[in-house]
């Protein structure tokens, strides 16, 4: 495994993880999510707060700072797109 | 077995659960702060049935304005919270030992206790953070233009409202900057193999329960009163 990709797979990894324990997915509901998994708007757990949430786990988790104005609705579309913000962000 | 009540000689209900004649030690268990403390309270309790039976008397205060209090949160800061619980501390008999949880841990040094306890101890400023960008995003789903920023300067002339809750000015200064503070002897434990397994139920969206991390915690606090020779 390349550095790179190593590094994605531990951003996937822990990106379930913190998804699980936010939305009380459970390991195996975690485990099946896709790329094109919705998210807010699909799951009923996904509120604002809830989002929120997300948010600031993903800034102790992944050790990144996340701003205001980069979020907008459709990072929260689905889990593709939310994984492919948080690769973003570690690697910036 | 075990006396259950409702204490009322405080302002604030006080939920005490102990074993029938004198107990070992009090636990004080301090909740995590805001939403997270009504996430977390069934498990809290099921920990205080557990520490009951191990002997210990457990009591859960209502902190002013959370839980059943009359007093609105808009009147309530960080300081208030710790004279509440240190005057709670102060009408225990016998030694005491406080359990705190989250951001339970930003108030729990100014009552005087024979030893303390932390599970995954919060930085107030990560606290409000998320509080405010649940307002930003409830904002912005109405329509309503918002941001981080704007919110931060509106705090400095008047209360806030912030995913239900009214904070004041002094509310939203406090938690901006407050952490954990050193208090002796201490243990301060997170969740995982080297502290106490469970999953973190105060970040759930929904309130769950989680019986084995209850007995889980317990047993630390058990082993902890133990340790520092308080029985």
């Amino acid at each position: 495994m390349t550095e790179a990709t190593s590094k994605a797979s531990g951003v996937d990894a822990t990106l379930r993880a913190l998804l699980a324990d936010v939305l009380g997915l459970g390991e195996a509901r975690a485990a099946a999510l896709t790329e094109d998994s919705g998210l807010f708007g699909e799951l009923p757990e996904f509120d604002s707060m809830a989002v929120a949430t997300v948010l600031t786990e993903m800034e102790d988790r992944l050790g990144i700072l996340i701003d205001d104005d980069e979020i907008d609705g459709e990072i929260f579309e689905t889990y593709g797109n939310l994984l492919a913000f948080s690769l973003r962000k570690v690697t910036d | 077995m075990w006396e259950m009540r409702v204490l009322t000689q405080t302002a604030e209900h006080i939920l005490r659960i102990a074993p029938a004649g004198i107990p070992r030690a009090t636990v004080l268990i301090v909740p995590p702060l805001f939403e997270e403390a009504n996430r977390t309270r069934r498990t809290l309790v099921l920990a205080m049935r557990a520490l009951a039976a191990e002997g210990f008397a457990a009591v859960l205060p209502d902190l002013p304005g959370h839980n059943e209090s009359l007093v609105p949160l808009v009147e309530v800061d960080l300081a208030r919270w710790q004279d509440a619980l240190a005057e709670v501390i102060s009408g225990i008999d016998g030694p005491t030992i406080i359990a705190s949880f989250r951001g339970g841990a930003l108030i729990d040094h100014k009552a005087k206790a024979a030893a303390w306890w932390r599970l995954a101890p919060v930085g107030g400023a990560s606290l409000l953070r998320t509080l405010m960008r649940a307002r930003v995003s409830a904002d912005r789903e109405a329509g309503v233009a918002s941001s981080l920023e704007a919110l931060q300067d509106e705090a400095k002339s008047g209360p806030l409202l912030l995913a239900g809750n009214h904070l004041s000015s002094a509310m939203v200064a406090q938690l901006g900057t407050s952490e954990a503070q050193g208090v002796e002897p201490l243990r301060s434990v997170g969740l995982g193999a080297d502290g106490i397994a469970g999953t973190p139920l105060w970040l759930r969206a929904e309130p769950g329960e989680d019986a084995a991390m209850a007995e889980a915690i317990a047993a630390d606090i058990s082993a902890w009163s133990k340790t520092c020779g308080v029985s």
